[in-house]
């Protein structure tokens, strides 16, 4: 913003202290003194079972982390997220394309069905779980009524939650039901805002709506679709609400994600040190990819 | 011609596919939400005798549980009254304080570069990265302060964490307020203060709505601190739905009519700014 205000150097002490103090106050009480003691913990040995405070806890160096390394079930629980990532948010961009680009010509309904397709998302997670949870249900309507008309009776003795691949592809439906209207969301208003002018010119020169789209919207909008692919994948790397619910990270650990592991490890388990441990290994890798988008975003076209 | 009518209704028949896909769960629950108890696990659709008695139990569960043989689950499922006043006085509280703190530095960032950069990112970081993370750390802190289960405790975190969304999206209402007014006031003598409250402040209340809704819909789905961060007292209407899956006796009736009142709040908002969506959900990176 060029402007009068912005480009006198000086702030005015009274905007700067509201600017940056109660922000301030809040992360630091809040974010940043946790965020040091995780660090702290995570080169303690200590639980609360121990019967000591954790700044009394012995220091163990990096044995935490090597543990996680060797720790099948990180392993496992890391896997299972990045898989359940990859998988879910290329469905939900494919969907999420193919219906912005149905959408984008006008046509009677359209804001009704545009209303209605986005509803999921204003949905809490919690709620999409619990309702999941009781579609997948052996009598519930996925099996008992929409299986049952290809499959017949045995359609009925299907246990999602009991079969380790159904189970996951029980939360990867959930995911795609609730957040393909994101996807869809962000390129239809994307692909909406290109202007007029050169789809316009395009037609003139005789170019199908077709190759219109793919060769003059699609290319424009390319920095808008890493935001929504990113941005996606970072919420569903986070997944915590459908395993909770839905499968419990079941059966046996063939659902747990990292969330549910650290979860469990550190309020079940109680074995704070090492969750703090498999956090911080986690959030050194995010913040790389996250620094990394950042920087695409704000700082590469300035 | 022929060609363009089959391509049509392809069309038409993808996106009638996806509206389905979308409605399907959501009649499902309806239907649930008032079926009795003898029908809980049947395919129909339409419930034959239509009943309440899912909600009623959802308030007083001790009355209904004995009806259904299911005495066990008196001891795990509660009334839902506390966890519904819980959620709504939690969500308004960060909410509020959430845009309030979130106002006065999207002000600074837009207009005078104050904070800089680094905090912005910062409050960007942490909203990306997975709350997991979170919880261990919080939950020793909070310990050691007697923070847990408590009101305040939930208030602040979930303030927290949305401030950035508060910062970025009224950071775009300002932007897009013309300066020059600011600078006619100041030139009539008005302090930078005086200017933030009286010229921008009440330019900018449409913003304060969009990111107040958004955020108090972001707080109010919230499930992982509010399951390890409360116990007894602040519990949640997310953890209390938790509780419902898989309970004693299988509840599927009152878990859907839990799952539809608990619905309601967040759609209404959601249709409230659902220009705002895009906006809100990309941190102002996509203008809706």
């Amino acid at each position: 913003m060029a402007s009068v205000l912005s480009m006198s150097k000086e702030i005015p002490r009274s905007i700067k202290l509201l600017a940056t103090l109660p922000l301030n106050i809040l992360l630091n009480a809040i974010l940043i003194i946790p965020f040091a003691i995780m660090i702290y913990l995570a080169f303690l040995k200590w639980s609360p079972a121990m019967g000591i405070d954790w700044w009394e806890a012995p220091f163990t160096g990096i044995s935490n982390f090597i543990r996680a390394l060797s720790d099948a079930r990180f392993i496992n629980a890391l896997a299972n997220t990045v898989t359940y990532t990859v998988i879910v948010v290329s469905i939900e961009f494919f969907l999420g394309l193919l219906l912005a680009y149905l959408m984008l010509e006008e046509f009677v309904g359209k804001k009704a069905i545009l209303s209605l397709i986005i509803y999921p998302l204003m949905l809490p997670p919690v709620i999409v779980a619990s309702v999941f949870y009781l579609m997948f249900q052996p009598y519930g309507p996925v099996n008992n009524v929409f299986l049952r008309a290809v499959l017949g009776e045995d359609a009925l003795r299907i246990t999602w939650f009991l079969n380790p691949r159904l189970a996951f592809t029980a939360l990867i439906i959930a995911d795609i039901w609730q957040w393909t209207p994101f996807i869809f969301l962000i390129l239809y208003s994307a692909l909406s805002a290109v202007p007029r002018r050169l789809v316009e010119a395009a037609q003139v020169l005789g170019a199908s709506s077709f190759t219109i789209f793919w060769r003059i919207r699609l290319p424009l909008i390319k920095p808008l679709i890493i935001v929504a692919i990113v941005l996606r994948a970072l919420e569903a790397f986070k997944m915590f609400d459908y395993a909770y619910l839905m499968t419990g990270g079941g059966p046996g650990i063939s659902t747990e994600t990292i969330s549910l592991y650290i979860y469990r490890v550190s309020v079940l388990y109680t074995d704070i040190s090492y969750a703090a441990a498999m956090s911080l290994i986690v959030l050194v890798m995010l913040a790389i990819v996250i620094r990394l988008f950042i920087w695409y975003f704000f700082e590469r076209v300035r | 011609m022929e060609l363009r009518i089959v391509s049509k209704a392809l069309k038409y028949i993808v996106i009638g596919v996806f509206a389905l896909w979308t409605l399907v769960p959501l009649t499902w629950i309806v239907s649930l939400a008032f079926k009795s108890y003898a029908e809980w696990r049947v395919s129909y659709f339409v419930p034959k005798n239509p009943t309440v008695d899912n909600f009623v139990l959802l308030f007083k569960p001790q009355e209904l549980l004995g009806k259904y043989g299911v005495m066990g689950a008196t001891a795990i499922i509660e009334s839902a009254t506390k966890p519904l006043l819980n959620s709504l006085v939690v969500t308004v509280a960060a909410t509020v304080l959430s845009v309030f703190v979130g106002f006065f530095t999207a002000y600074g960032a837009s207009r005078y570069r104050a904070p800089g950069p680094f905090t912005l990112f910062f409050t960007l970081l942490t909203r990306m990265l997975p709350p997991a993370i979170f919880i261990t750390p919080i939950m020793v802190y909070y310990s050691n302060l007697g923070m847990l289960d408590t009101y305040f405790g939930l208030v602040f975190l979930y303030s927290a964490v949305t401030v950035t969304y508060a910062i970025w999206i009224l950071k775009g209402f300002i932007d897009a307020i013309p300066v020059e007014w600011e600078e006619a006031a100041m030139l009539e003598g008005a302090t930078p203060t005086k200017v933030l409250f009286r010229v921008v402040l009440p330019l900018v209340r449409p913003g304060l709505v969009v990111a107040g809704l958004f955020i108090f819909l972001l707080t109010w789905s919230e499930l992982l601190f509010a399951l390890v961060l409360t116990n007894i007292n602040a519990v949640t209407l997310s953890v209390h739905i938790s509780k419902y899956v898989g309970a004693v006796g299988q509840l599927f009736g009152p878990q859907a009519a839990l799952a539809l009142i608990g619905s309601i709040i967040p759609v209404v908002i959601g249709y409230a700014i659902q220009k705002h969506l895009v906006t809100g959900f990309t941190f102002g990176m996509v203008r809706g």
